[in-house]
C-alpha cells in the first residue's frame, strides 16, 4: 500500500494520459510523469503474478486504438478498405489525437473524417479519400436521422394539377444529396459487394442521393442535371421554376419531358420528399 | 430470497444486437427477455429505434449502458442522463444499468470501463453519483461489477466490499456478472467464490454470464464465446445465495446465429433448476 495515495482526479488524469498515448506504453509514461514519476508506477499500480505494474497497464493502452479503429471502421469500410489496415491505422490514430471522442457515444466520433483526411499526413489520393470520407459519411447521418413519414399518394392526389407549376417540395430529414470529384459511389458499391474490381481513382465528376425509406438507406447516382434539378427542389425552389430553369440551362443536355417524369416519379416513390406546399 | 425492490425475475434474456435484429422482427424467437445497449439507441431515429420499439412491444428489456462514467471526476453528463430517462420510459424498461468504472476525464471518453482504487475517497465520490444519477432517472440505478486488468495501490478494500459499502451507502441494486467476478479473479489472483459470498444477495437484480479469452499472462473480458463450466459453477454458487434473478448471456464478438446465442444462454436453466426447452438450434434448422 502506498503510504501516499494519489488524489482519485489526478490518478484519473495520469492512467488516461497514458493509456491514449499513441506510442508505446514507456512513453506514455515518461510523458505523464508530471503526475505519477514513472519510477514510481509500482507505488501506484501493483503487479500481478505474471505481469509488471506497466505490463498490466498497457492491456488498456493497446486496445484504445483497435476499439478507435473497430469503431470507425464501421463507420468508414470504404476509406479503410482503400487505405489498408496500416494506412487506415495511421489515419485513426492520427485522427483521434485530433478529434478524441467528447462524447458519451462513439456514433459520431468519425464526423470530422472528411475534412481531417484531406489535409491528413501520409494519407495516399487525399482528394479521393475526402470524397470517399463524404460519402461515408452522409450514410451514417442518413442511418441516424429522425423518422419523417415520406409524402403520400393521398397529400400527392390532393395537389390539384394546376398548383403543380407552384408546388414547394420538402426532404425527409433521412436525406443528403452530394457531388464528387470521383467515382466514389461506385467504388463503395464494390466493396459492399466484396467485388476487388474497383474503380479507379481517376478524376469523374459524379452526384449521388442518399436517402432512406423504411429504415434501409438507399444510395441514388444522378446525372447533373437530376441533381441539379433535385438541388433546386430541396432548397425550396418551386417545382415549375425549377424545370424551367433545368431546360433552360440543360442547353444541350437538357432533360426531356420523359426524363422529368420519370426522375420526379423515382423521387416520389423512394420517399425522398416529405411534405408538399402549394400557394 | 428476492431483491430489495421487488424487481422481476425476467427469465434468460440476450442483449438484442444489430446482427440479430432481421430475425427477431420475423420470428419472434422465444427468449424471455432482452437487454439493450443503451448508447446505441439514444442517438438515432432510424432502424434502431425502430427495433426497438417493436422489441419492447412484446418483450421485457432493461437498458445496460456503458459511458455512465460514474466513478469519473469529471461532472456527471446532464444531457446523457436526460436522454436516458426518455430511453428508459419509451422502452418501458425495467431496470437501467451500468458499470462501476470510469470511461474518461476532462471531457474525454476512452470508452473503456476503467477501474476504480477501491479507497473511502473513491467510496464517497462514487456513493454522492450513484444518489444523483437515481435522482435524475427517477429510478434505482443498478451497477455492474467490471472485470479489470489492473488493480490500485491505494485500494484499502475489495471490489466486492467496495461494490457493498457502495450499494448501501447509495441504496442502489447490483449486477453481479459471474464472468467478470472469473475474469478479475484470475488478473489479481483472489478467490472468485469468497467474492461472490460476499456480495450482498438481497441488492442482486441482474445477473451477467459469457465467455472470455485466456492469453495466459491474463484474461480479457471479450464476450466471444461460450461460458467454462467454472464460470457457471460461480453462477450456480450466486444463485444459491439470491434465488431467481433475471440472467442475461452477454455475446458481443463473433456474435454467433441466434440459435446458438439462445442455446449458450438457456445453459442457465440447468443451474436455477429448471427444466430446459428443446434446443433453439435444433428447432431453427427443422
Amino acid at each position: 500500500m502506498s503510504t501516499h495515495p494519489v488524489p482519485l482526479d489526478r490518478l484519473q488524469r495520469w492512467m488516461q494520459g497514458v493509456i491514449v498515448h499513441p506510442g508505446t506504453v514507456e512513453e506514455g509514461l515518461r510523458e505523464h510523469a508530471a503526475e505519477v514519476p514513472a519510477e514510481r508506477v509500482g507505488d501506484v499500480l501493483l503487479p500481478s503474478p505474471r505481469l509488471t505494474a506497466a505490463e498490466r497497464i498497457a492491456i488498456y493502452q493497446r486496445m484504445y486504438p483497435l476499439r478507435m479503429q473497430e469503431a470507425l471502421q464501421t463507420d468508414y469500410p470504404a476509406l479503410a478498405h482503400f487505405l489498408g489496415d496500416e494506412g487506415f491505422a495511421d489515419l485513426v490514430s492520427g485522427y483521434v489525437q485530433a478529434f478524441p471522442s467528447r462524447s458519451y457515444t462513439l456514433n459520431r466520433l468519425g464526423d470530422r473524417m472528411p475534412d481531417y483526411v484531406k489535409t491528413a499526413p501520409g494519407v495516399r489520393r487525399p482528394d479521393f479519400c475526402h470524397d470517399l470520407a463524404r460519402l461515408e459519411l452522409a450514410i451514417t447521418e442518413v442511418f441516424d436521422a429522425p423518422e419523417t413519414p415520406p409524402l403520400s399518394q393521398a397529400a400527392i392526389a390532393a395537389v390539384a394539377p394546376e398548383a403543380w407549376g407552384g408546388a414547394v417540395l420538402a426532404p425527409v430529414a433521412a436525406f443528403r444529396l452530394l457531388s464528387f470529384r470521383y467515382p466514389v459511389n461506385a467504388y463503395v458499391q464494390t466493396v459492399k459487394d466484396d467485388d476487388h474490381d474497383h474503380p479507379k481513382a481517376r478524376l469523374k465528376d459524379t452526384w449521388v442521393a442518399v436517402y432512406r425509406r423504411d429504415y434501409a438507406v438507399y444510395r441514388l447516382e444522378l446525372s447533373r442535371a437530376a441533381h441539379d434539378l433535385l438541388a433546386d427542389l430541396v432548397g425550396g425552389r418551386p417545382l415549375g421554376e425549377s424545370v424551367e430553369r433545368a431546360v433552360r440551362e440543360g442547353g444541350r443536355r437538357a432533360p426531356s419531358e420523359h426524363e422529368l417524369f420519370r426522375w420526379f416519379r423515382e423521387w416520389v416513390s423512394g420517399g425522398v420528399f416529405r411534405r408538399v406546399e402549394t400557394v | 430470497m428476492s431483491n430489495r425492490w421487488s424487481f422481476p425475475d425476467l427469465g434468460v434474456g440476450v442483449g438484442l444486437r444489430s446482427v440479430h435484429f432481421g430475425h427477431i422482427l420475423a420470428t419472434h424467437p422465444p427468449v424471455d427477455w432482452f437487454e439493450v445497449l443503451s448508447e446505441n439507441f439514444l442517438d438515432t431515429g432510424g432502424r434502431p429505434l425502430h427495433v426497438l420499439d417493436r422489441v419492447a412491444e412484446r418483450y421485457p428489456v432493461a437498458l445496460h449502458g456503458v459511458s455512465m462514467s460514474i466513478g469519473s471526476t469529471d461532472p456527471l453528463d446532464a444531457e446523457y442522463l436526460g436522454k436516458l430517462k426518455a430511453l428508459a420510459d419509451r422502452a418501458r424498461a425495467h431496470w437501467v444499468s451500468d458499470h462501476l468504472c470510469w470511461t474518461g476525464v476532462l471531457g474525454r471518453n476512452t470508452h473503456d470501463l476503467l477501474p476504480m482504487p477501491y479507497t473511502e475517497e473513491a467510496l464517497r465520490h462514487t456513493a454522492a453519483r450513484v444518489r444523483e444519477v437515481q435522482e435524475r432517472l427517477e429510478r434505482p440505478l443498478v451497477l455492474e461489477n467490471p472485470s479489470s486488468y489492473v488493480q490500485f495501490a491505494a485500494s484499502t478494500m475489495t471490489e466486492w466490499e467496495f461494490l457493498s459499502r457502495l450499494a448501501g451507502e447509495a441504496d442502489c441494486g447490483l449486477l453481479l456478472d459471474v464472468n467478470n467476478v472469473y475474469v478479475s479473479a484470475f488478473n489479481h489472483g483472489f478467490d472468485p467464490r469468497e467474492y461472490v459470498l460476499g456480495i450482498p444477495a438481497d441488492r442482486v437484480v441482474q445477473y451477467h454470464v459469457a465467455g472470455h479469452t485466456n492469453k495466459g499472462t491474463h484474461i480479457l473480458d471479450t464476450h466471444s464465446d461460450h461460458a467454462l463450466p467454472e464460470v457457471w459453477d460461480l453462477y450456480r454458487l450466486a444463485w444459491s445465495r439470491t434465488g431467481p434473478v433475471a440472467t442475461l448471456y452477454e455475446w458481443d464478438e463473433d456474435i454467433p446465429e441466434f440459435a446458438v446465442l439462445l442455446d449458450e444462454a438457456r445453459k442457465a436453466l440447468a443451474h436455477r433448476g429448471e427444466p430446459a426447452p428443446r434446443p433453439a438450434a435444433v428447432a431453427s434448422a427443422r
